[in-house]
């Protein structure tokens, strides 16, 4: 009731007030005719006696009023006016930040569920990783030993577990169809570090976590209700895994989310004396309330040095050491440079776009000189005007910015669904990316920004006006247009070196991936299918079992119409999983425990090579031949090996011993080099090649292969002779069949697994290339409009040009070296700080240096040509003047 | 024409204590008010007759005076103002403070007495 009556009082009083001053003027009038002066003279002298009768009325009005406060809405109310007035203009000025801010909004809310999101765990500040540290970077795996070494820390860390790296993927049986169910091995402080909810049961305890220890499994909240329909009476069941029984304990509470989903958790049950020295496990903490991630760091130094006294020799390399990292680092650490450097050209973007917007506000202002100066005459201070004219770009950019965050929020999925498997943290189809206050505030302080950042020029030049000039002139050719020119080509010219920017980052991008596409894989992955087995069950316990179910499969899907090979592998080229092993060679003298390389290692069976065509250089592939029962223990070595180890040639017939030192399960006699095979890029496309020993399947060590199958699932591929995903039922069946109904996984072609190795540079290839398309057009649209608006306010000067005798090329030629003049100084700039700035991108090109030339040159020519027809267009048009028009024309 | 550029002779507050005593003699309209005061001063001041009008609403907002409608001798429409309690006090007060500080400029700029 109170503001009504207020508001109603107000109106009261300035009615009041305006009347009171009309009664005044009145009088005085009255009194001025009495005197003798004219009626109309009068009336002229009252007013100039009284001073500016309209100012005195708002300054009388005022004081009643909160200035700021109603300036800003009458502010607001006016720039809706104006905007509304001229529709296209506004579109245009809307729809250009909303692109930008869009953009910014969609990388952003993908940064935020990556980097910025907290884990999902309860207190995530306090969780690390436990990891080894080198010169080069950091190693996340670990092995039994050394985390039985770190866990001791426990003054700094509450508690410490480790689990299992990868999974093998467990077989779950005593249904239909056995499923294969994502499952890890965890030391029982697991619950404890991620302070994981049960919805039933209990966690198995440190006294069940024991070598020999009893067969139990705590399931996930999913597995309890997808595949066990939320029996009430789960826990004590027991389940068929891996091929033995397993009694559930306990049922995880649906709100624990691990980064990778898992069904399993089985204990780890390590041998705290065990000397495997297999590093398969990841290690994570949580720290004591109160300790700082510096002190865990050095308290990990120290546990290094205290493993190395406890082990001295080979496990552990001369310059390694261990250290902890913020846990979220293990799913973030590939992505994020990525993920920064998109932010960034999405910024340039954004600042392209805003320069585009003041280009298009500068040329309004040219227009409303009349009314600013007409405003300006009546009494409105500069400040007042410059307020009022960002009140104006402020509500546009903020109108924009809505837009652009209802577009970049729509975008983002598809935009994520151009490369699913890149981002970690995002969830199925970018369902983890959400609107939360982060975004919003985001989004919300990009639109003030803009528009206070695009509005800035125009309202400091626009409010700067020469009243007598502007109010007597009747157009607005000469005067401030000049100045506001000036401006606007410092904007051009910044657009442009910012697109250039961008170009030169899009271009060296994608010449990497051509590079990558050109540079021979070393292995033709078309037409090979690929998929996933865990070999659990006695069956497989010793290599005999797994070579036999191999020989069965290669028999089995040999015979399919369709199938050209088929073989076995622990690790599929290009897929960045390795196993990694010492080796000595043969005839040269060693200190004891001294190894001479330490190289990676596959098992593959035998039609391998041929299965992915990988050429033979010298000596032969495996052959039948090649298995338990042979005496000749062979390997196979890559090209980049043999020229390694064996400079001079001859590695050939040379033997070397693996597996030396590393433990009892490796140990195995010297194999012969019977062939060398040209290099696989075995640890993706974006490194050199990497030396690879391959030993056939059949004559593995009894000890590897029980790692094998705990740690690493087997995979198959299978060379096709049409398209590879049309076999795949009837090789499931095959397998399946062949290894006694053990069920199959991650079906995938080898090209997608090659495109997964690639995928977080191919997803900020395309989106970088995409953001320098849209700078590109953005600058191209700013220069043109600048050249058109430039051509139009010289139409007068032309036709006198012209009249004087230039010839249509020779106004045709000024207009264009005016533009390119602009083009130049913009590419200029642009080259120089794209020099500096490509530095930051090193670490997602590869075979192509930051300054290559081809890059350079090629952008430079193409917005050299962008630049030159956005000027011959507006040129073509002014050459076309017809003299005698333009000297009339007003 | 903003307010730096209005020609200030007068200190801030100067205005409003010359019509507070103006209307201690007697209730005025606006336009009264104006000639009034030209007059008592000898057009000594040079005051912008709208002016006061921002004035008068200040003094109306803090209630040193009061305004209310009626009609003049020549029956116009006429709104007088009036000096209330609180006023005349604030009047006196600030009398006061400035022929104390009068006082004090007076005694700067006397001349130095050999």
């Amino acid at each position: 009731m109170n503001w009504f009556t207020q508001l109603f009082c107000r109106r009261q009083r300035f009615d009041d007030i305006s009347q009171e001053i009309r009664e005044h003027l009145d009088e005085k009038v009255e009194e001025l005719v009495a005197g003798g002066m004219s009626r109309t003279e009068a009336l002229a002298a009252a007013r100039r006696q009284f001073g500016n009768v309209t100012l005195i009325e708002e300054r009388t009005r005022e004081v009643w009023q909160w200035p700021l406060i109603e300036n800003f809405f009458t502010d607001v109310r006016y720039a809706v006016r104006m905007l509304r007035k001229s529709l296209g203009f506004t579109a245009v000025a809307i729809l250009t930040p909303a692109l930008g801010i869009g953009a910014n909004t969609a990388i952003f809310s993908v940064v935020n569920a990556v980097l910025l999101q907290p884990l999902s765990y309860p207190q995530p500040d306090r969780l690390v990783a436990l990891v080894r540290h080198f010169p080069q970077g950091n190693g996340t795996s670990t092995s039994i030993p050394k985390f039985m070494v770190w866990r001791e820390q426990k003054q700094i860390f509450q508690a410490v577990t480790a689990y299992d790296e990868a999974g093998p993927g467990m077989n779950l049986a005593g249904v239909d169809i056995p499923e294969q169910v994502k499952g890890i091995h965890a030391s029982a402080d697991y619950f404890t570090v991620f302070d994981a909810p049960f919805a039933a049961g209990r966690a198995y305890s440190p006294d069940e976590d024991r070598p020999g220890g009893p067969r139990v499994a705590v399931i996930s909240y999913g597995l309890w209700h997808g595949h066990f329909g939320g029996d009430p009476a789960i826990v004590g069941k027991t389940i068929d895994l891996t091929g033995d029984p397993y009694e559930i304990i306990g049922v995880l509470g649906p709100t624990f989310k691990t980064d990778l989903p898992l069904d399993v958790w089985l204990p780890l049950q390590a041998d705290p004396n065990s000397t495997d020295q297999g590093h398969y496990l990841v290690c994570a903490a949580r720290m004591r309330p109160g300790v700082t991630l510096a002190q865990a760091q050095a308290a990990m130094k120290v546990s290094a040095e205290e493993f190395r006294r406890k082990y001295p020799g080979p496990s552990m390399d001369a310059n390694e050491t261990a250290t902890a990292v913020p846990f979220l680092d293990l799913s973030v650490s590939d992505v994020r440079p990525a993920l920064f450097i998109l932010l960034g050209a999405v910024a340039f973007v954004l600042l392209i776009a805003c320069a585009n917007v003041a280009n298009l506000l500068l040329a309004r202002a040219t227009l409303r000189k009349r009314e600013i100066a007409i405003r300006s005459a009546l009494g409105a201070g500069r400040r007042r005007i410059i307020y009022q004219l960002l009140t104006e770009s402020v509500l546009l950019s903020l109108v924009g910015g809505a837009l652009g965050l209802a577009l970049g929020y729509a975008g983002v999925r598809p935009l994520l669904a151009v490369n699913p498997v890149a981002i970690p943290r995002v969830g199925d189809h970018g369902s983890a990316i959400a609107l939360d206050w982060r975004v919003l505030a985001f989004t919300l302080v990009v639109a003030l920004f803009t528009g206070i950042l695009f509005g800035l020029i125009p309202a400091f030049s626009g409010s700067r006006t020469d009243l007598s000039t502007t109010l007597k002139e009747g157009g607005s050719r000469t005067g401030s247009g000049f100045r506001h020119n000036k401006a606007r080509s410092i904007l051009v010219v910044s657009e442009m070196a910012l697109a250039l920017i961008l170009l030169v980052g899009a271009a060296l991008l994608i010449r990497t991936f051509e590079t990558m596409r050109s540079e021979k894989a070393g292995f033709d992955a078309h037409n090979v299918l690929t998929m996933e087995m865990s070999l659990s069950g006695t069956r497989f316990a010793k290599t005999a079992g797994v070579a036999q179910a191999v020989r069965e499969v290669e028999r089995r899907v040999d015979a399919l119409p369709g199938a050209e090979a088929v073989a076995s592998t622990c690790c599929l080229p290009a897929s960045g999983l390795d196993i990694d092993l010492p080796f000595t060679i043969e005839g040269q003298a060693h200190a004891a425990g001294a190894n001479d390389g330490d190289e990676e290692w596959r098992n593959v069976s035998t039609q391998y090579f041929q299965v992915f065509r990988i050429p033979l250089i010298r000596g032969r592939v495996f052959t039948e031949d090649d298995d338990a029962a042979s005496s000749e223990r062979v390997v196979v070595i890559s090209e980049s090996m043999a020229k390694k180890y064996w400079p001079n040639g001859n590695a050939l017939g040379a033997g070397i011993t693996i597996g030396h030192n590393v433990g009892p399960e490796f140990q195995e006699p010297p194999r012969q080099i019977v062939g060398i095979v040209g290099d696989a890029r075995d640890a993706g496309l974006d490194s050199d090649p990497v030396p690879m020993m391959h030993v056939p399947e059949a004559q593995v060590a009894d000890g590897i292969t029980a790692l094998e199958t705990r740690v690493l699932p087997i995979n198959w591929a299978i060379r096709t002779k049409t398209a590879p995903l049309s076999l795949s039922a009837d090789i499931q069946k095959e397998l399946r069949v062949a290894t006694g109904g053990l069920p199959v996984a991650h079906i995938r072609t080898m090209q997608q697994v090659i495109g997964e190795s690639t995928a977080i540079r191919d997803f900020g290839t395309t989106l970088l290339t995409a953001f320098a398309g849209v700078a590109l057009l953005l600058a191209t649209i700013g220069i043109y409009g600048l050249m058109a608006c430039s051509v139009q306010q010289r139409t007068q000067e032309i036709g006198i040009r012209m009249a004087l005798g230039a010839r249509p090329e020779d106004v045709r030629k000024l207009v264009v070296f005016q533009g390119m003049r602009l083009a130049v100084i913009g590419v200029v700039i642009g080259v120089g700080a794209a020099l500096g700035l490509t530095r930051f991108m090193a670490s997602l090109i590869y075979g192509v240096k930051t300054w290559d030339r081809t890059v350079f040159v090629s952008v430079v020519a193409l917005l050299g040509a962008v630049c030159w027809f956005a000027s011959y267009v507006p040129a073509r048009r002014a050459s076309r003047v017809d003299p005698m028009d333009s000297l009339r024309y007003e | 024409m903003t307010k730096s550029n209005e020609q200030r002779d007068l200190f801030p507050g100067a205005l409003e204590m010359m019509i507070l005593r103006t209307l201690k003699h007697q209730p005025l309209h606006g336009y009264a008010l104006v000639q009034h005061i030209k007059r008592a001063s000898n057009d000594l001041l040079q005051i912008e007759e709208g002016s006061l009008y921002p004035a008068l609403q200040r003094l109306l907002k803090v209630k040193l005076v009061s305004a209310e409608w009626g009609v003049s001798s020549t029956n116009r429409r006429i709104r007088i103002y009036k000096l209330t309690a609180a006023g005349k006090k604030h009047l006196e007060h600030e009398v006061s403070r400035f022929e104390r500080m009068l006082e004090g400029v007076t005694r700067v700029l006397a001349p130095v007495k050999s």
